[in-house]
């Protein structure tokens, strides 16, 4: 999904900033198109455009072009990319579906950046992800239901409850290595979901209504008037949702290029060797790890609110599955590739609905094919760069 | 073959495809009105899902070729996974797409608790076709939110019924603690009281106990004429053999969540024998048009079997048709004439919706233990008179 207007060679006259702008408008027009697509024909048309244009756009050297443009301009380019979400939001405006799509996948995308420093970066791979999605989700039902505190602050609870609960199971996830500790992960996805179906205080089987997300008086769930013209409520979501991976991801980057991603990545490549430069072991992981949790808490609370009821059914080992493969699928440690695979990976069996039972069958062919053809997954982590934006040449 | 000579072939048969498909579209074309379907078509559940879905189609397909009918129907099927959170997307879907009129929806209670609300704020009427749990109609205010399967309280209601006739006179309950079994308590005990039968003592147990000793030599003291259990088969299990073993000669009865065979597969000798138990609902075969249904399914070729809920699918969906056959494919229009739906003939027998939209004559099917099977109580030998339940 990089580019769909440039086909032939490039033009060599244009600059990469240029090139790389029109690359973010047309990918938001994409974006735009395929959210409102609705029939068969529409809906396979884009996908193969976008398959073409990704084809295309590494064979012609444009995906170069972009990747320097980023590289030199990332302020400019970043600022187009909050730009264009904004516009499709605003295009959006009254369509209720896409923008509860839309807000969907920003929220995974935030759930799976925090699954990506600890399985990217730091090499631990987290198969309980949709549990601590579900923490966030159930802290902000009990917390909208049974206390009158701020739902902003209820976030911030999603995220610190899912960090506490994790920290339970901190010593046997940091004591255990490689596939042991995912093997305790598994065992606490499980046993988290068996829990909630046992305990009465939290619904039992049948779930939990959530309350809405109300920032200042100012209720999410009436839509907001815009010159006379009523959005529809999603538009809140989308917007609030936009603003937590827009902070999740500037965070995410952050941590990667600082002193201590480089600890995560030194413990991901051999923890031996780390332990003996001085890098503690124990305390990179235990980082890592809260701060994944706490991702997925904060934006599973947001995502309970904006789906108004949640039952264990919808945090199940698969679903866990589901977060593991968008940060597979995207490339390990890549965040912008683990953001396109959260479009995919929500959005494709979205509009696969047209195959009614059919669908997941598809959805998995398409994961195999793309496993097959570039396991280092879309959009593969580059090189670290010791000195961004190329300040290093001055 | 060569390579040309193949393409070429594909090609013919396309144009031929192509062709024959715009040849059979109806020369007077009719208004098109989409109604939705929503089940479980993957996950653990999609035989349910996708009966329910054969069946509404069936709905829909033999309606398109009555001549009569004033609208041409298209079927809208959604994928919720008996999940709530797909249930939500694939509701907001549906509820906000201005072409569709109404929808048959939700096999799973947690999902349909999840979506009414969406339902009501959009607007769109709907009749679930399969989730049982009584909040869904009675735990709101919302016209557009109708029922035509049975929900516990129907069930105990028939139970109440039938065994006060039966002659008992004192109970003592059981019941595991899930939303299952307490709801089944309190519903029974209503029914129970208003018919005049009295209970001794009620019991409640975890879903998982192994040993009811305590509770059964309490009971053994109380001497009730029925013990009833509310939960599910591997608690009714346990709990028949320790009567037995404590020596309670009351009569054993059920509810839906014990009606299946493992009850058989679980009990030595003849214990079972006897027991009495209830369930939403009736072998299609029973149904008053059951044996319409079943010819016209198997006619249609459908992959799958229509599964339990599938005749009450069918009988949602041509509800809807009605509905829309006489007021119009509007919304509100729809919501307000299926408000006012009384006897209406349906193959799962007359449809009555209250005023919360429940069906308030849904289908309850008595069953027996017989011989090591579950008989239909009027086919039983107990109903003829052969054989005697146990009165002490």
């Amino acid at each position: 999904m990089k580019d769909d207007v440039m086909k032939t060679p490039i033009p060599v006259s244009l600059p990469p900033l240029a090139t790389g702008l029109i690359a973010v408008a047309a990918c938001a027009i994409f974006g735009w198109l395929f959210l409102l697509a609705e029939s068969e024909v529409a809906v396979l048309g884009l996908v193969l455009l976008a398959v073409l244009a990704g084809w295309g756009a590494q064979k012609t050297g444009l995906s170069a072009t972009l990747g320097t443009a980023m590289h030199q301009h990332s302020g400019a380019m970043n600022g187009a990319i909050v730009a264009s979400l904004l516009a499709v939001i605003a295009l959006l405006g009254t369509e209720h579906f896409p923008l509860l799509m839309l807000s969907t996948m920003l929220l995974y995308l935030v759930a799976a950046l925090g699954l990506n420093v600890q399985f990217g970066l730091t090499g631990m791979v987290n198969f309980a992800g949709a549990a601590f999605f579900g923490i966030g989700a159930y802290t902000s039902a009990v917390l909208t239901t049974h206390t009158a505190v701020p739902p902003l602050l209820i976030l911030l609870a999603g995220g610190l409850i899912a960090a506490l609960i994790g920290a339970l199971l901190i010593v046997p996830v940091v004591r255990t290595a490689g596939h042991y500790s995912a093997v305790v992960t598994i065992a606490f996805g499980v046993l988290f979901k068996t829990f909630l179906e046992v305990n009465e205080v939290l619904g039992g089987p049948q779930g939990l209504m959530v309350g809405s997300m109300n920032v200042f008086g100012w209720d999410f769930n009436n839509g907001p008037v815009l010159m006379g013209h009523e959005m529809s409520f999603y538009v809140n979501y989308a917007l609030l949702s936009s603003g937590l991976a827009i902070l999740a991801f500037a965070l995410t980057r952050r941590l990667e290029r600082s002193w201590l991603g480089l600890a995560l990545d030194s413990v991901r490549l051999d923890e031996t060797a780390s332990a003996c430069f001085g890098i503690n072991v124990v305390r990179a992981k235990v980082l890592a790890f809260t701060y994944g949790n706490i991702l997925a808490g904060i934006a599973g609370a947001l995502y309970g609110m904006m789906i108004s009821f949640i039952a264990p059914n919808s945090f199940t080992f698969s679903d866990s599955l589901l977060m593991v493969s968008i940060v597979l699928l995207g490339g390990l440690g890549s965040l912008w590739g683990s953001a396109l695979a959260a479009v995919i990976v929500v959005l494709v069996p979205e509009k696969l609905q047209i195959l009614q039972e059919y669908r997941f069958l598809l959805f998995s062919v398409l994961v195999i094919a793309m496993l097959l053809f570039r396991p280092q997954g879309l959009l593969p982590r580059g090189v670290r760069s010791y000195f961004p934006g190329g300040r290093a040449q001055r | 073959m060569t390579r040309t000579a193949s393409r070429r072939t594909v090609l013919a048969a396309a144009l031929t495809a192509a062709l024959s498909i715009s040849l059979t579209t109806p020369a007077l074309a009719k208004e098109t009105v989409k109604l939705g379907f929503i089940g479980p078509l993957t996950g653990g559940v999609s035989n349910m899902g996708l009966g329910g879905r054969n069946s509404a189609e069936l709905a829909v397909d033999l309606r398109n070729k009555d001549e009569n009918a004033k609208y041409a129907y298209e079927l809208v099927p959604l994928d919720d996974e008996c999940k709530p959170n797909v249930g939500v997307q694939v509701a907001t879907k549906l509820a906000t797409n201005r072409d569709v009129a109404g929808a048959v929806t939700h096999y799973c209670s947690a999902v349909a608790m999840g979506t009414v609300d969406i339902y009501h704020k959009f607007n769109l009427p709907i009749i679930v076709w399969g989730a049982v749990l009584p909040d869904i109609t009675y735990g709101n205010e919302y016209a557009e939110v109708h029922r035509v399967n049975g929900t516990m309280i129907n069930q105990n209601e028939v139970a109440a019924d039938f065994m006060v006739a039966q002659g008992y006179k004192s109970w003592a309950i059981i019941h595991d603690t899930t939303d299952y079994g307490k709801g089944h308590n309190t519903y029974f005990t209503k029914f129970l009281t208003e018919k005049g039968g009295k209970i001794l003592g009620t019991f409640g147990v975890t879903s998982d106990q192994q040993d009811f000793t305590a509770e059964l030599t309490k009971i053994k003291e109380l001497n009730p004429d029925v013990v009833y259990f509310a939960g599910l088969t591997p608690l009714a299990v346990r709990i028949r053999q320790q009567m037995d073993k404590l020596g309670i000669e009351a009569e054993f009865q059920g509810v839906s969540g014990m009606k299946s065979d493992a009850y058989f597969a679980g009990l030595s000798g003849d214990l079972a024998e006897g027991t009495v138990t209830f369930l939403e609902g009736a072998p299609a075969a029973k149904l008053p048009g059951g044996a319409y249904f079943m010819s016209e399914y198997d006619k249609a070729g459908f992959g799958e079997n229509y599964e339990a809920y599938g005749p009450f699918a069918f009988a949602a969906m041509n509800l809807l048709i009605d509905a829309v056959e006489k007021v119009g494919p509007d919304r509100k229009a729809v919501t307000k004439y299926l408000a006012d739906v009384k006897d209406h003939e349906s193959i799962t027998g007359p449809i009555s919706f209250d005023d919360h939209g429940q069906n308030t004559v849904a289908l309850i099917t008595k069953y027996v233990a017989q011989d090591g099977k579950w008989v239909v109580w009027e086919d039983s030998e107990y109903a003829s008179g052969k054989r005697q339940l146990k009165h002490k």
